[in-house]
């Protein structure tokens, strides 16, 4: 989970999966679109930053691992194209875009200190000792701010819905004050340090879309593939339960014969490969009850097929 | 005492009983119905009413020796055909085909019977000892086959009904072997010289005859009740 705050909101909550990304990603590149592309999905988040239309940053997260670039921008189109993650995008001013890409490739120093346990005074001094460049992350719940610092000294606050750095600290506070509040502190590098490459103009992204595609298409392909097997053993062991239960109930209206018939009907009768319903049954209860007459009486024959289609008919559900 | 108009009553319910039951039911009793019914029509009516019209034609005789034989054949055809699917359990064949084949084995018969010179006496008497010898081994293979299929079907509803045509089987052993024995040593012309291995064959073959009719027709009935 990255922590961002959400910026001014451009679009919200579409499936990049019905987009086609490399486009879009073009003509916010035409657009000289300033901002970042946050791809939220359950255990995964993509960052795409772009300043005055240049992609600067690519950052994707998992539970487990993470990465950036070429190799981020590969994960989000795969995880976009799988359709597991929702796509926002918000703008930002330049300088805040730039920020936001400095904090993200930043040393986390502190993480998840609840704030009430913190010495926040004493923090904030240690950040002017020690002429920090980095951000203060405020949080609680689904609420979030940053607290900019250059050299040691406040540069600003970014919250939801802003698209500057801001001077005024109120939001930042009302969530510090909020119950459950956390905050992060992060090292960052400073602005001149930043290399500011634009990995859309240095990247075939188009050639990473058709990669991210074609394994999608073969995870698709495998996952298909995994699930027909799985339906195939459930069929097979639905059909052992049914099968079991024709037996028994034929065993019990006419002995061991009755099994042997049941077993010789039900071959005949429902195909292996073929998902096996009520329907299905149909020739092997006339098969059987056909067969059944030369062992037992109408009456007998009549009642273990009422029983073996009513059992049936729950084992089926 | 002349048993009969007796023998002829219940072979007619035996008949009757095993032709309602070949209704309806599998092929396999087809052809044991109608064996049981063609031994009414072959031996016992000719037997029991000596003074219907045509009787004494020698054709006639011979031809109610033949539907004899082809009543025990057809019956044991049945017997093999049900040990055939309780060692399977395939049930093949059409009803149809069980009268069709009968019949153009009776009109075969009749055909060879016509073509032929009017039958002797001797003739005739051969014919019955081939009918009755047909009897008396395919009585002893059907007992044999029938254990058989009761030990295939023991569980079944039908089981019993089985045990029973063993019983109709080892009376009709001794109704057709006493007639055969008879027939083999020509006991009726040396009845003065053998009495009492007339008589008691003689006995033999009227008790065999009547308890095989009534165990037919309460088999049959049993049978009926069971499959019901």
């Amino acid at each position: 989970m990255i922590l961002l705050p959400r910026g001014n909101p451009v679009k919200e909550k579409l499936n990049p999966a019905r987009v086609d990304l490399p486009g879009a990603l073009g003509k916010l590149h035409q657009g000289s679109f300033t901002g970042y592309l946050r791809f939220e999905g359950e255990e995964e988040t993509g960052i795409l930053i772009f300043e005055r239309g240049r992609l600067v940053s690519a950052l994707y997260e998992d539970s487990a691992e993470r990465w950036v670039a070429y190799d981020a921008i590969g994960r989000i189109f795969e995880v976009s194209l799988l359709g597991k993650t929702t796509l926002d995008i918000y703008q930002l001013s330049p300088e805040l875009a730039l920020s936001i890409h400095a904090l993200l490739h930043g040393e986390v120093l502190y993480r998840g200190q609840e704030l009430k346990l913190i010495d926040i005074k004493g923090l904030l001094g240690r950040i002017r000792e020690e002429r920090l460049n980095g951000c203060l992350r405020i949080y609680a719940g689904e609420r979030i701010a940053l607290i900019f610092y250059d050299r040691g000294n406040a540069l600003g606050f970014f919250h939801d819905g802003a698209t500057d750095i801001e001077t005024t600290a109120d939001v930042s506070m009302s969530i510090a004050r909020l119950p459950g509040a956390k905050i992060d502190l992060l090292a960052t590098a400073s602005f001149d340090e930043l290399q500011l490459a634009d990995l859309q103009a240095s990247a075939d992204l188009a050639a990473l879309w058709q990669r991210a595609r074609a394994r999608v298409q073969e995870r698709r392909r495998s996952q298909e593939a995994e699930e027909g097997r799985a339906l195939e053993e459930r069929e097979a062991q639905r059909r052992r339960q049914v099968l079991e239960f024709l037996r028994d109930t034929a065993t019990r209206h006419l002995g061991k014969v009755g099994a042997a018939l049941t077993d010789k009907e039900f071959d005949k009768a429902v195909s292996a490969s073929a998902l096996m319903t009520e329907a299905t049954l149909v020739n092997f209860y006339l098969a059987l009850g056909k067969a059944a007459r030369l062992l037992a009486g109408a009456s007998v024959v009549t009642r273990m097929l009422e029983e073996m289609k009513s059992g049936v008919k729950s084992l089926l559900k | 005492m002349n048993l009969s108009v007796l023998q002829v009553g219940l072979w007619l319910i035996a008949g009757a009983v095993s032709f309602y039951f070949s209704l309806g039911n599998a092929r396999v009793w087809t052809s044991i119905c109608l064996g049981f019914i063609l031994i009414l029509v072959g031996e016992i009516i000719p037997a029991a009413v000596p003074f219907l019209p045509g009787l004494d034609i020698p054709q006639v005789q011979a031809m109610g020796a033949i539907i004899g034989t082809v009543a025990i054949m057809v019956m044991t055809h049945g017997f093999m055909e049900y040990y055939v699917f309780s060692r399977t359990l395939e049930v093949e064949g059409k009803r149809r085909f069980v009268y069709l084949g009968t019949g153009l084995v009776i009109l075969g018969s009749l055909g060879f019977v016509l073509v032929n010179p009017v039958p002797s006496a001797r003739t005739l008497e051969i014919i019955q000892i081939i009918a009755n010898a047909n009897w008396v081994f395919l009585s002893l293979i059907n007992i044999d086959m029938i254990r058989k299929i009761y030990l295939n079907v023991k569980e079944t509803p039908i089981a019993k009904a089985f045990l029973a045509f063993m019983v109709v089987f080892l009376f009709i052993f001794l109704w057709k072997g006493s007639l055969l024995y008879m027939q083999v040593y020509d006991l009726q012309a040396l009845a003065a010289a053998y009495p009492f291995r007339f008589e008691f064959s003689q006995f033999c073959a009227n008790l065999g005859n009547v308890l095989a009719s009534l165990s037919v027709g309460a088999t049959f009935l049993y049978l009926a009740r069971l499959l019901r």
